[in-house]
């Protein structure tokens, strides 16, 4: 019975895959990526620190220093890429953070401002419900996007430091902007003079740009994602995260409403909601307003979430390209101005209609008073792909009327129009803390028969050691 | 233990596999300690990887390891590992259960802050480089009972090359640091010498 079961070895092993499981092969498959990429990013620390240590001692030469000074200098080097050695085996887990509070809801899990417990650094922690995101098979996915997320540095992007995950969740650690989102921010002030309206749009601008140079596409630019700093500039969330996982991309998903819709109250009641909802929203009665943002903000937490800022070219399936994000600016900038996106509705499958007819459906009520360059702007931006402003790159839109005066290169370094004045590190009074209570939570602890074994730990995001470097300087670990 | 059986040639010294290798060169450059970086926070993150890949090959391997097919955690002909029990008698354990009772013991240590310390300025224990040799042992074990007794699933997934190169990794990196004895190294000591003929790995 001890015999080998092999064949000797001069035997050749005729390959056969396809007898092992499915499971197997992928795990195969799976073991050949991640050792590949081990060796690689083996290979390119030994040569990256190798350059850090070279360079270093260059300078020091240079300097013609002590010896003393020397020493101590190339000690210093030594630790910092020490502890960059220890942060790569360091797992986070949610023991590591406490909540301070939930500062947002989303369509597959909540926002929490959190203190890590060793260091007491503030952070936003995003929880993500993982099934959800398996069901639709785009961990993978996420995994990817995130890590270019992770490494670009860009002012205009939100960053990400962490990311770890249980049975449940993926838990993403991001920098906390205590200023709060454009959505919070537009149901406080109704509407945005053009001048602030400016300010908000060319920043949206720029972070759009930066977005798609790193070669992405938002596809779900809204004023929840639009997110504001310590000092009132902004930031974009959630590119590459909720793309793909939302209903609200899936036109099947509205056409399957509107049959529902017709079949439940018959064709009388659809044609009169649209009437009506017309007529409510073209006057500007204060009372419907907040009414409609009431269910605005429930919107942005259900899981079907708002189409009104989604370009028509994305429903249905003929192809899109980086240009659905500036349809998507052009609704946000109406709404900046006029008080309500240019096709809200009081349901989404209503709107969804009116992003298709937008050509019928896009009005500017007669009662609110645009500058011809402002609406010049939106309807370049709200018009059909082949039209659309920015579709040869962003400096069409820079270029427009509307923008003149504009200090493009330095804009952030502006002082903005609301700066948040905060008594904390930990001040959550831009954020809709008291409507979140209502909102039912979504499943928060880790469910009790998790597998431990299938802790497959996300490693720390970037693995490089600039970012390391960059987040050591930012004080961020 | 017992006597080896002398015709016994394994699969993975044929020369077609035996020379296959997804990294070519010396792996001297990733396995030196870098200048002025502290020894024990190079042993613990290299150890610290070396377990997860090898878990991910384990994995991948699993519905192969069963009680069945394995019930010895063996290493071919004369080579039996036994378990340590609570009652420090040694017992024998079918390859999985062996494999999953290490994998779990090594996953505790790496738990454990006193032993494997990742807050800022805590410092490794006095004892720190032979708690590494422990679990590099151990995970030699593994090797050893893969490359014995699985090596031809190996084949059929087309994971030589990668199987190998990791394995001259882990062999350069424990000889580098004396991780381990020559007898430990005995079941694989053939193929060792191979690669090292190949210049995979260094001649120490
Ligand atoms: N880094 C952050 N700092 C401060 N607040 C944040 C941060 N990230 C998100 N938030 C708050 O949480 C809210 C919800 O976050 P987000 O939009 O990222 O989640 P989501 O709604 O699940 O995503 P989606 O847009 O895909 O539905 C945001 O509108 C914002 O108010």
């Amino acid at each position: 019975s001890s015999s080998p079961k092999q064949p000797p070895a001069e035997m050749f092993i005729e390959r056969h895959p396809e007898r092992f499981s499915q499971l197997t092969q992928e795990k195969a498959a799976a073991t050949k990526l991640r050792i590949e990429h081990f060796f690689k990013l083996n290979v390119s620390h030994a040569i990256e620190r190798n350059q850090r240590r070279v360079q270093t001692e260059q300078a020091l030469a240079q300097e013609r220093c002590s010896e003393e000074r020397r020493n101590r200098q190339l000690m210093s080097l030594g630790r910092k890429e020490s502890s960059f050695l220890r942060l790569r085996r360091t797992k986070l887990s949610l023991e590591d953070f406490v909540t301070v509070k939930v500062i947002g809801k989303g369509a597959f899990g909540e926002v929490r401002l959190v203190q890590k417990r060793d260091t007491g650094k503030v952070y936003a922690m995003k929880t993500l419900f993982k099934s959800e995101m398996f069901k639709k098979d785009q961990l993978a996915h996420v995994k990817a996007e995130r890590d270019v997320l992770a490494d670009s540095d860009s002012p205009w992007v939100v960053s990400l430091y962490y990311s770890f995950q249980d049975a449940d969740y993926l838990y993403l650690i991001m920098e906390f902007l205590p200023g709060g989102d454009l959505m919070t921010m537009l149901i406080k002030y109704d509407v945005f003079s053009e001048d602030i309206t400016r300010f908000y749009i060319a920043e949206c601008v720029l972070a759009i740009e930066a977005i798609h140079k790193l070669g992405f596409i938002h596809r779900d630019i809204k004023p929840d994602n639009i997110l504001i700093d310590k000092s009132g500039h902004i930031k974009v969330s959630d590119f590459g995260l909720s793309t793909g996982f939302h209903k609200t991309h899936d036109s099947s998903y509205y056409r399957q409403l509107l049959e529902k819709d017709r079949q439940s109250s018959g064709t009388q009641r659809n044609r009169n909601s649209t009437v009506v909802d017309a007529i409510h929203l073209t006057i500007s009665n204060r009372q419907q307003i907040s009414t409609w943002r009431k269910s605005r903000r429930l919107m942005a937490y259900s899981t079907v979430g708002t189409p009104d800022y989604i370009a028509p070219e994305i429903f249905v399936h003929k192809g899109y390209g980086h240009e659905c994000d500036w349809w998507s600016l052009g609704a946000i900038m109406f709404e900046c101005l006029v008080g309500w996106p240019p096709f809200c509705s009081e349901t989404p499958q209503e709107t969804y209609c009116k992003i298709l007819n937008w050509q019928e459906t896009l009005q500017f009520p007669e009662d609110i008073h645009l500058s011809p360059e402002a609406e010049d702007l939106i309807r370049r931006l709200l018009t059909s792909q082949d039209q659309r402003l920015g579709r040869g790159g962003a400096d069409e839109i820079k270029a427009h009327p509307f923008f003149r005066g504009v200090d493009w290169a330095s804009i952030r370094q502006y002082s903005a129009p609301f700066i948040p004045k905060l008594k904390s590190m930990i001040d959550t009074s831009y954020f809709p803390i008291e409507d979140l209570q209502q909102v039912p939570d979504t499943p928060s602890a880790p469910s009790s028969n998790r597998q431990t074994n299938v802790r497959e730990d996300l490693p720390f995001i970037g693995y490089t050691f600039s970012r390391f470097d960059y987040l050591t300087r930012k004080n961020a670990i | 233990k017992r006597s080896p059986q002398i015709n016994y040639q394994p699969l993975f010294l044929n020369s077609a596999y035996v020379r296959a290798a997804l990294v070519k060169g010396s792996f001297q450059t990733i396995v030196e300690l870098p200048k002025y970086v502290d020894l024990n926070e190079w042993l613990a993150l290299n150890i610290f990887e070396f377990n997860s890949y090898l878990t991910q090959f384990c994995s991948t391997l699993s519905e192969f390891i069963t009680p069945e097919t394995c019930p010895t955690m063996n290493a071919g002909p004369g080579y039996d590992y036994l378990w340590i029990d609570n009652n420090r008698q040694p017992i024998r354990l079918p390859a999985s259960t062996y494999i999953e009772y290490t994998l779990s013991w090594i996953s505790s240590k790496f738990d454990d802050q006193t032993l494997f310390p990742t807050r800022q300025g805590v410092p490794f224990p006095p004892n720190f480089t032979s708690v590494v040799k422990g679990i590099y042992v151990q995970l030699f074990r593994i090797f050893a009972h893969i490359y014995h007794t699985h090596f031809d699933k190996i084949v059929h997934l087309s994971l030589e090359p990668h199987w190998n190169s990791f394995f001259c990794h882990f062999i350069s990196f424990g000889k580098t640091y004396n991780l381990i004895d020559r007898t430990e190294m005995a079941p694989l000591a053939s193929l060792i010498q191979n690669f090292e003929a190949q210049q995979k790995i260094k001649v120490a």
